[in-house]
This record gives C-alpha cells, structure tokens and sequence, in this order.
C-alpha cells in the first residue's frame, strides 16, 4: 500500500506492524484492517479545536497529529518527556516524545485537557500520568478529526492517589487506538470513562493492576452506527486484597455498525475480600447491527464477590408503550430512554461541565441515529 | 492468605476406585501415527473403501492443523508418534453370546458396576416403578465388546449398533449424517478423530417412535500408551425422543492418556434427544501425575421444527478437559439446553462449557453451568451465545455459578455473547462464592461432620444440574461429587 504524504511521523505501513491476528483470543472482534485504511487517508483540513476545550481552567494541551501545538497550549504541570515503548502490539508504537504530568503528594491539579486533531496519515503519542500519594488530577481527552490515532498512557498512583479520567472519541473518520496501563496503590482510586461517539474506528485496550483496598472504574458508552466498529478489551487485576472494581459498559448499535466490549476481572491468589462487578448492556437499532459481549471472570481467591450481569437486544418494548400512553410521541419515547440506556454510564463522571459535554456528544449522536 | 474455610479441607487422600487395569490378551496397531495406521485401523473393521478414503481424508487434513492454545489449560506438548491408536481384545473365534466373552473383560465391567447382560436394574433405586431397563454397548479401548437388548430395541425399530457394525450394516444412513455436525475439519481433534476413530455407538431412532428404554455406552480405557477414539453418531426421526447415557472410566497410570471422542447428534422435526454424561476418566493423581487428557467434540444439530437437545454432563474426571457439547439451532422454535457441574481437585484443569448458535426463528436455550474447584485446580467455563440476523424472537437464559473450596485453586468464567438481531433476549449471570461459615456451621450443628456437610451443601449447589438426570446416574453422580471432592474436603 502506497504511504499516504500525510504519514510523516512515523512512515510506518499498518501492514508491517507485526499486529496479532483475529485467531488470539484478545483479538478475536479486532478490526485491524481499519488500521491500514485510517493510516491512508487522505490529509484532510484541520479541524477547528477552541471549541472542544471545554471552560476549565488549568492546562490545555493541543496536539496535531501527535505533536504539540505550542501557540494554543498552555502546559501548566505538565512536562514534554521522552516515553519509551511498552511491548502491546498497538501501544509499543507510541513512543518518543510525548507528555507527562506528575503530581507531589497531596498536591492537587487544575483539570488538564487534551485535544487531539488528527488530519489524516497515522500518529502516535506515548503520555504518562504519575501521582504521588494523596494526590489528586482530572484529565479529560478528546479525539477529533480523521486518520489513525494512536496513544499509549501509562497511569501510575501513589497510596490514596485519585484520577478521574474522561475520554472522547470523537473522530469523523478512520482509528483511534488507546491503550491505557494503570497501576494503583493502596487506596487508590482511578474512574476512567470512556464516550466514542464519533464516526472513527475504535479499540480501546486497557490494563488496570488495583492495590490494596485500591478502587478502579473502567467503564464507557460505544455508540456505533454506519459500518463502524468500535470495541474496548479491558481487563482489570487484583493483585492485593481489600480492593473493589466496577466496569460498567453500554453499546448501542445502528445500522451495520459492531459494538464489543470484553471486560475481564482477575483475582490473585491473596486478592481476598475483593468485590469486582461488571455489567455489560448492548442496545441493537437496526437487526443488521451486531453487538459482542464478553464479560470475563478470572479468581484465584476464595473470599471474594464477584459477580457480572450481560445482556442485549432492544429497547423494552412495556416501558415503550407505557410512554407512549401518556402522550409521549413513539421516536421521542425511543429516544429518552435510549439516552437514559448511555447514561448509566456516562454518570460516572464526577466534574459536572465534563459530564455535561459528554452527555450532549452522546445526545447529538442519538440524534443522528433515531 | 488462608481462609478459616481453606484450613479446614486438610488432605485426606482418596484413591480413584476405577483405576485397577484388567490383564487380557490385546492387539496393538504399531505404534506412532501415518497413514498405514489408519489404513490398519480401517482394515481392522472390515471397512468399505469409502470410509477408508474419508478417514485419510481427515489424516491428512490433520497434518497441517496445529492444536489449539486458546483454552486456560496448560497441557504439555503432546508427541502424537507415542501412542497406540489401536487396541482390542484379542478376539475368541467369534462371539455368538455373552458367555463366549473373555471372563476378565466381563469381571472388568462386573467391578465397574456396568450390566452387560441384560439385567432389569443399573443401581439399586428405590421405588422405581417399572424396573427401568437400560441397553448398554460396552467399549473397551477400541472396539465395542457388548451390545445389550439388540432384538427388543429391533422390535421398536431402533438401531443401536457399534458404530463399526453400521457402517457395514447401514453405510447409507452412516454416509448420510457421518460429519455432518461435526465436519472432518471442524478442529484438530475432531479431524484426529475423523482419521484414526476405532469404536462409538450408532443410533437411529425412527419417525414417531420413543426409545423403548434408556440406552447407554460405557467407554473404558485400558490398554497402556492407548488412546481412545470414539464417535458417536444419533439421529432422532421427525417425532422421535431418545435418552442416551455415557459412562467413562481408566485405569490409573503414571502417563497421560489421550482421549479425543466426537458425538454428532441430529435432532429432526419434533424430535427430542438427551444425552448424560457422567465423565470420570482417571484425574491423575494428587500431585498431577497421569490421568487422561480428555479432548471431546461434541455437537447437537437441531434441524427441525420443535426439536430438541438437552446436554447434562457431570465432569468429575480426566487431568485436562477440553470440551463443549454445543447446539446449532437451525429449526424453528428448537430448544436447546446444557447443564453442567465440573467438579476439578488436586492438579486437575478443567475448560469446558458450551455453545448455543441461534439461527432459527423462536429457539430457546438454557445453560446452567455449576463449576466446583478445590485443591490446586482451575475451572473453566467457557461458553458462546450467538444470535443470527435471521434469528428472530430468540431467547437465552445463562446462568454459570463457581464455587471455590480452598484458596489454591481458581474459578474462571469466559461467555461470549454476539447477537445480531435485535429481538433477541439474551441474559447472562455469573456469581463466584465458597461455602459460608453459616452454612456450614448450620449443617454442622445438625449432626453432620465436616466432609457430609460440605458434601450436602455442594450437592444443593449442583441440584439444578443434578435433577436433570435420569435417576440412576443421579445417584451415581451425586456419590461420585462425594469422592471426587474427598481430600479437599477435611
């Protein structure tokens, strides 16, 4: 395939990336072809940024294709780094320089924002987010623009860190690939929500190691329509006891879009009295769309709670027409409790502004779609 | 870290009450695997040409497969040139009754407790009124030695035959559903199968007619170095209901043994088939030596309108068990069901569940799946709902429990879930529990010592499984729940 002039950061061909088969289990709903597709778009305008920085204060950091824009961004805690790569066959290939915001203990940040403008070809940003004990940071991301997207973010928290974490996914067109590794400590807590609410490929692929008494959130909506596919393969590990996790996913699927979401929890041998939850839903729109679930429970530990709930199909059709009995036109009845359906998890957000810009993303793709 | 609960299941140990081995003259193929090996195997059974091509067939298709690694299951390489393929009995003239059986083969099934005569009772149940009969065929390493209630069975129009004897005595209904649920390259073991399968069982029940009786198998391995391929083949004519038993047993050895089965069921309009398994091929023993690795296909196709299959297995054996009995439910309103307890102990592994593939308009499945691990045991479930498109009105009710004795071992729980019609109603829970203090405390102040309650409170666990067998394999199952867990259980 013939390298797109756009892909100037790392002329790479998908094809040559050594990237595992739909055969490995992990790999089973990938969609690697759309790698290579995204990598070759054509370059496209840049997308208009101040309006997905949303009014915060603190830093705002603008990266195009992968590299910072220095005239808009003000870097406040964080630094520019040299990342070296992890060995996961997406994340490796984000390496090089990239950002990092490393807090002291009991220090407390301004939320940072990250826009990422892509404007066709691929590119790829290693980023790191380092808290020391007590520390606490907001980081919120989004994806816009078209090409292929690549990220790898290292997560690192001290005794009783917190970090809440929000990602968008809001790319008109080809991949975004985020590959996310976290280690808690004692009383940790990190929330991650992640939206992918754009036209883009997506494959969110994370890793969460909870200390003791340590609390972890992977959760997020995957609203898919067209032929896009957009899947999440998260698995979080307790490795000490005392911890608790929650992964809470919706998928709502339009059109001849896939939506799967694989969500694991792993229980250590000593891991004991951990209480790990999953619930994973899909919505289907149209009976050409597919939604994939795969709520997987690995326990080693005998004293523990766990315990994981999945379902698909459509909206229920009692609550339907009970809405509809009360005067409620049938696409406006469809249409709220189909937000109410995404917004389980998009609830999870606990900065009000964030969780409203989220919401309404999720809501101007409901539009779209019903 | 311990558990109050862990400590007490102090190591009592156990011997596996099966494991004797029965001296009796046998032929061997050679050792090792080629194409000559299944053209013996095929020269053995007086085969026709067609089966001996379609065997090679598969040989060759094997050849370049490569086993699967996908399951939770750490099984060492397996060299496939040192096994035998296959061994019998060595024949007496010709067997013209069961008198004329070798004495020592028939102690063997004496001791097992299995009736290949044809005895009115299997175990001594209480108030089973009628007696209940049971036709057993009788498989010993590779060939089936007996084959019980044959002319009452003919009367109803039944065949139930060893499956080499059907394929000589009715290649057209053989030709007609051999792998047609189970291809020849459905996976490496199917296709390892396909190539060197020795013995199985063959029915066919005819349209309108309701199986007489119980019919059974009894798989036994004995020889050493010997794997055992079996198939079976059932198919159940428009409105036909057939209940079919399978029983396994092996001798305990310091090797590990390869079993690799493959059961194709054909289930037509408004038929009915269910099929039990109670597996208790040799576990090795407490520090993981020996035992069988057991690696079994095994498919149901629903074909026709209403029809239906209903797995129940109690897997209590085997060092390794890789196995999925699973339904494709291409009829209409068909109805497939799994039930399953795993019971794993010592260094057992365990990766079994089910597959439940909708494509017809209204089918309904049921899985429930009970998973027990104790000792330094993993326990697998691992299971796939999928829902066609086309698939209307489909339902699915999945519920997979986990119960841990001890902190050593692990429970683990892989579904899958992939639907792609939205009327489908699709629901899956899982919970993850040992046994409470209360409980047991509760049992404990009835009376009862530790191992009885646990026993007690492991057989409630299992019941909705349990129930879902004919009576006299419940009876053996729940004794055998009992045996398998001793020496986790203090």
């Amino acid at each position: 395939m013939a390298l797109s002039a756009q892909a100037w950061r790392r002329p790479s061909v998908p094809e040559l990336l050594d990237l595992p088969s739909t055969r490995a289990e992990a790999w089973r709903w990938a969609d690697m072809g759309a790698l290579s597709a995204a990598a070759a778009l054509a370059p496209i305008a840049r997308a208009e940024h101040e309006e997905h920085f949303l009014d915060l204060p603190g830093a705002r950091l603008l990266f195009v294709n992968g590299v910072l824009d220095e005239v808009h961004s003000v870097l406040d805690r964080v630094t520019l780094i040299e990342h070296v790569a992890g060995d996961h066959a997406l994340g490796r290939h984000a390496q090089g320089t990239g950002w990092s915001l490393r807090l002291d203990t009991d220090a407390a940040a301004d939320p940072v924002q990250v826009v990422h403008v892509a404007t066709g070809g691929e590119n790829h940003l290693p980023a790191e987010i380092v808290l020391a004990d007590d520390a606490v940071a907001t980081v919120v991301e989004t994806f816009v623009g078209a090409g292929w997207s690549n990220r790898a973010t290292r997560i690192a928290l001290g005794r009783s860190a917190r970090l809440q974490r929000s990602v968008r996914l809001l790319q008109a067109g080809g991949f975004v690939s985020l590959r996310e590794e976290a280690e808690l400590g004692s009383g940790a807590s990190l929330v991650s929500v992640f939206l992918g609410a754009g036209q883009a490929g997506s494959r969110i692929d994370g890793q969460v190691v909870v200390g003791e008494g340590g609390y972890a959130e992977m959760g997020g909506a995957l609203l898919t329509a067209g032929q896009q596919r957009q899947e999440c393969a998260v698995r979080v590990r307790h490795a000490e006891p005392n911890g608790q996790s929650h992964q809470l996913w919706r998928a709502v699927a339009a059109d001849t879009s896939v939506a799967s979401l694989a969500a694991a929890v792993e229980v250590a041998r000593h891991a004991q009295k951990t209480d790990g939850e999953q619930s994973l839903r899909g919505l289907l729109l149209q009976r050409t769309a597919t939604v994939n679930l795969k709520p997987e429970l690995e326990i080693f530990a005998d004293d523990v709670k766990c315990a994981h709930g999945a379902t698909v199909g459509e909206l229920d059709t009692r609550a339907l027409f009970y809405m509809q009995s009360r005067g409620i036109p049938k696409p406006r009845a469809q249409a709220i409790l189909t937000r109410a359906f995404v917004a389980d998890a998009l609830d999870r957000i606990a900065s009000e502004p964030v969780r409203e810009a989220f919401a309404a993303d999720a809501d101007a793709w409901l539009d779209g779609a019903l | 870290m311990a558990t109050k609960n862990a400590e007490a299941y102090a190591a009592v140990s156990k011997k596996y009450e099966w494991g004797f081995a029965t001296d009796i003259e046998q032929d061997f193929a050679p050792k090792g695997l080629s194409e000559d090996t299944v053209r013996y195997i095929s020269a053995k059974k007086n085969e026709p040409e067609w089966m001996l091509d379609w065997r090679l067939k598969a040989f060759r298709l094997w050849q370049t497969m490569e086993a699967p690694d996908w399951a939770k299951l750490n099984i060492p390489p397996i060299d496939y040139q040192d096994a035998y393929y296959y061994a019998e009995p060595k024949a007496k003239a010709t067997i013209k009754s069961l008198d004329d059986l070798d004495p020592e083969i028939r102690r063997t099934y004496e001791k097992l407790g299995i009736p290949i005569e044809e005895q009115k009772l299997l175990a001594n149940v209480e108030g089973a009124e009628p007696p209940r009969r049971v036709a057993v065929d009788a498989v010993f390493d590779s060939v089936s030695v007996a084959t019980t209630f044959r002319a009452e069975l003919e009367r109803a129009g039944v065949i139930f035959r060893s499956i080499s004897e059907a394929i000589r005595e009715y290649p057209e209904l053989v030709k007609k559903w051999l792998g047609k649920v189970v291809p020849q390259r459905d996976n490496y073991f199917a296709t390892l199968n396909s190539a060197v399968f020795s013995d199985g069982t063959f029915v066919y029940v005819p349209e309108g007619v309701r199986c007489p009786m119980e019919l059974s198998t009894y798989f036994r391995i004995n020889a050493e170095n010997t794997g055992q391929f079996e198939r079976t083949l059932i198919v159940a004519d428009k409105g036909a209901y057939v209940s079919y038993l399978e029983g396994c047993t092996a001798p305990m050895r310091d090797e590990n043994q390869l079993h690799a089965a493959v059961v194709e069921l054909v289930a037509l309009d408004d038929a009915e088939i269910k099929y039990s398994t109670v597996q208790n091929w040799y576990p090795g023993d407490e520090n993981g030596v020996g035992g069988i690795y057991n690696f079994v296909t095994k498919r149901a196709l629903c074909q026709g309108r209403n029809s239906k299959v209903s797995w129940t297995q109690v897997e209590t054996g085997s060092a390794v068990t890789w196995k999925y009995p699973s339904c494709v439910l291409a009829g209409e309103n068909s109805v497939g069901e799994f039930y399953s307890v795993a019971v794993t102990n010592n260094r057992q592994q365990a990766d079994t569940g089910t597959k439940m593939i909708h494509l017809g308009k209204g089918s309904r499945s049921t899985i429930v799946s009970k998973g027990i691990s104790a000792g330094r045991s993993d326990n697998t479930y691992r299971g796939l709902v999928r829902v066609a498109p086309t698939a209307e009105g489909v339902r699915n009710f999945t519920q997979c429990d986990s119960l841990l004795l001890g902190d050593q071992c692990g429970a683990h729980t892989v579904p899958y879930i992939e639907v792609r019609n939205p009327s489908a109603q699709i629901e899956h829970e899982a919970t993850t529990s040992k046994i409470s203090e209360d409980q047991l405390f509760y049992a404990m102040s009835r009376g009862l010592d530790q191992e009885a309650a646990v026993a007690l409170i492991v057989n409630g666990f299992a019941r909705e499984v349990l129930q879902q067998l004919p009576m006299e394999f419940a009876v053996e199952a729940q004794k055998l729940l009992g045996i398998s867990l001793e020496g986790s259980v203090g």
